[in-house]
């Protein structure tokens, strides 16, 4: 099991960034908690979970991209863009362990640092500090979704375009347009006449 | 109190005991209707767990009110991201009634966390569950045509059609006044 850390070194890096937001942690009590995960890899355009599956992984992007998004009536709904040290997974369905209301598919070919839920409930109960870990995370989870939602309620289609863009300029290069206009919940059109706002800088 | 008991025993088992240790971290609070309990600007410092009466939580767009929560007894409420960050509130949290409420404050709440793995437990539980009733609510707004969520929130809260002001209940579910009154049809019995 330890010997996934050498599959990429930005494994500890990415994971240890991510959990010094919530607490400080040592190396050693990273890889501890690194031994109750697994590394996924897996092809572009793999679906991790449709609709109607229970999501069994929560997942930290290692390399490559992921995407959540909801069917309504036919139609995608993008409602996150995950990239290298993000979290993504059905949330609802992993923590209530009940059918998915979304997609969770990978964009690019992708390494990911998954955590089953069984897996979780073992390292929330052994790990030192486990419950409050899983609390400060969930908390964190929690509060970015509420800004998300209150930037959304907020801001206009142009400001968050900008905001968007000026904060992850790369992901022009990496996601389809259209996956983009609906992440930010603007019209295609819309969003290729907006386009000339962030040309060459 | 007994519906703060119930509401904790959806999570744990909590004894007599347990229970009158939990109630010294809390402050039992009392306010007048349309008292403010936090305005923007200000860091939350309390959660309320409301025993009985009626708060809401909101912001202003321009000059618009735009209420994200409205919390009856037996719920929890607070300017929660301000409350867990310590960043100041983009929101305020107003009683609609007079309210009554356990409050527990950030001081309060880290410092009983620390005192057992319970409490640590009991916390990282409730946590999931604000998570939960916010993303499922994100996700019945983006599934759910506006008439859809009008039945199903009037089917759940038949009790809010008489305790809330109809604008309120409009702007908590993001539908527009004129719709509401429209919708509201629907509501009566067959």
């Amino acid at each position: 099991m330890t010997n996934l850390i050498d599959i990429n070194p930005s494994l500890i890096e990415y994971a240890h960034r991510y959990l010094q937001r919530f607490m400080t942690i040592t190396i050693d009590e990273l890889k501890m908690l690194l031994s109750y995960c697994e590394v996924r890899q897996v092809e572009k355009r793999t679906i991790l979970v449709k609709e109607g599956e229970v999501d069994n992984y929560l997942n930290m992007v290692v390399k490559g991209l992921i995407m959540k998004y909801v069917r309504v009536k036919k139609s995608d709904m993008i409602l996150q863009l995950a990239t290298e040290g993000h979290v993504i997974h059905s949330e609802i369905s992993f923590l209530t362990r009940t059918p998915s209301m979304v997609f969770v598919e990978t964009l690019e070919p992708t390494i990911m640092v998954s955590l089953t839920y069984d897996k979780m409930e073992e390292a929330l109960d052994k790990f030192p500090q486990g419950e409050r870990l899983g609390r400060l995370i969930l908390t964190g989870m929690y509060v970015k979704k509420e800004e998300s939602r209150y930037y959304r309620l907020l801001k206009s289609p142009r400001e968050r375009f900008l905001d968007y863009l000026n904060a992850h300029p790369h992901m022009l290069q990496r996601v389809p347009q259209k996956y983009l206009a609906s992440y930010l919940n603007i019209k295609p059109e819309t969003f290729s006449r907006m386009k000339h706002l962030v040309a060459k800088q | 109190m007994n519906n703060l008991l119930t509401f904790l025993n959806q999570f744990i088992k909590v004894s007599p005991e347990e229970f009158a240790e939990l109630i010294a971290w809390t402050e039992p609070r009392q306010f007048e209707k349309k008292t403010i309990l936090t305005k923007p600007g200000e860091v939350e410092e309390y959660m309320y767990f409301i025993t009985s009466g009626l708060v809401r939580k909101y912001f202003l767009k321009k000059d618009q009110e735009i209420i994200t929560h409205i919390v009856k007894e037996g719920g929890i409420l607070g300017s929660g991201e301000s409350f867990l960050t310590g960043e100041p509130s983009r929101y305020f949290v107003e009683t609609l009634e007079p309210t009554t409420a356990f409050a527990i404050s950030r001081y309060k709440l880290e410092e009983m966390y620390g005192s057992s793995k319970k409490w640590e437990k009991l916390g990282r539980v409730i946590t999931t569950q604000y998570f939960l009733v916010q993303e499922i609510r994100l996700m019945d707004n983006i599934r759910f045509s506006t008439r859809e969520r009008f039945v199903k929130f009037m089917k759940e809260n038949t009790d809010l059609i008489q305790r809330v002001p109809q604008k309120y209940l409009a702007s908590y579910l993001n539908i527009k006044p004129e719709t509401f009154s429209r919708l509201k049809h629907l509501m009566n019995p067959k």
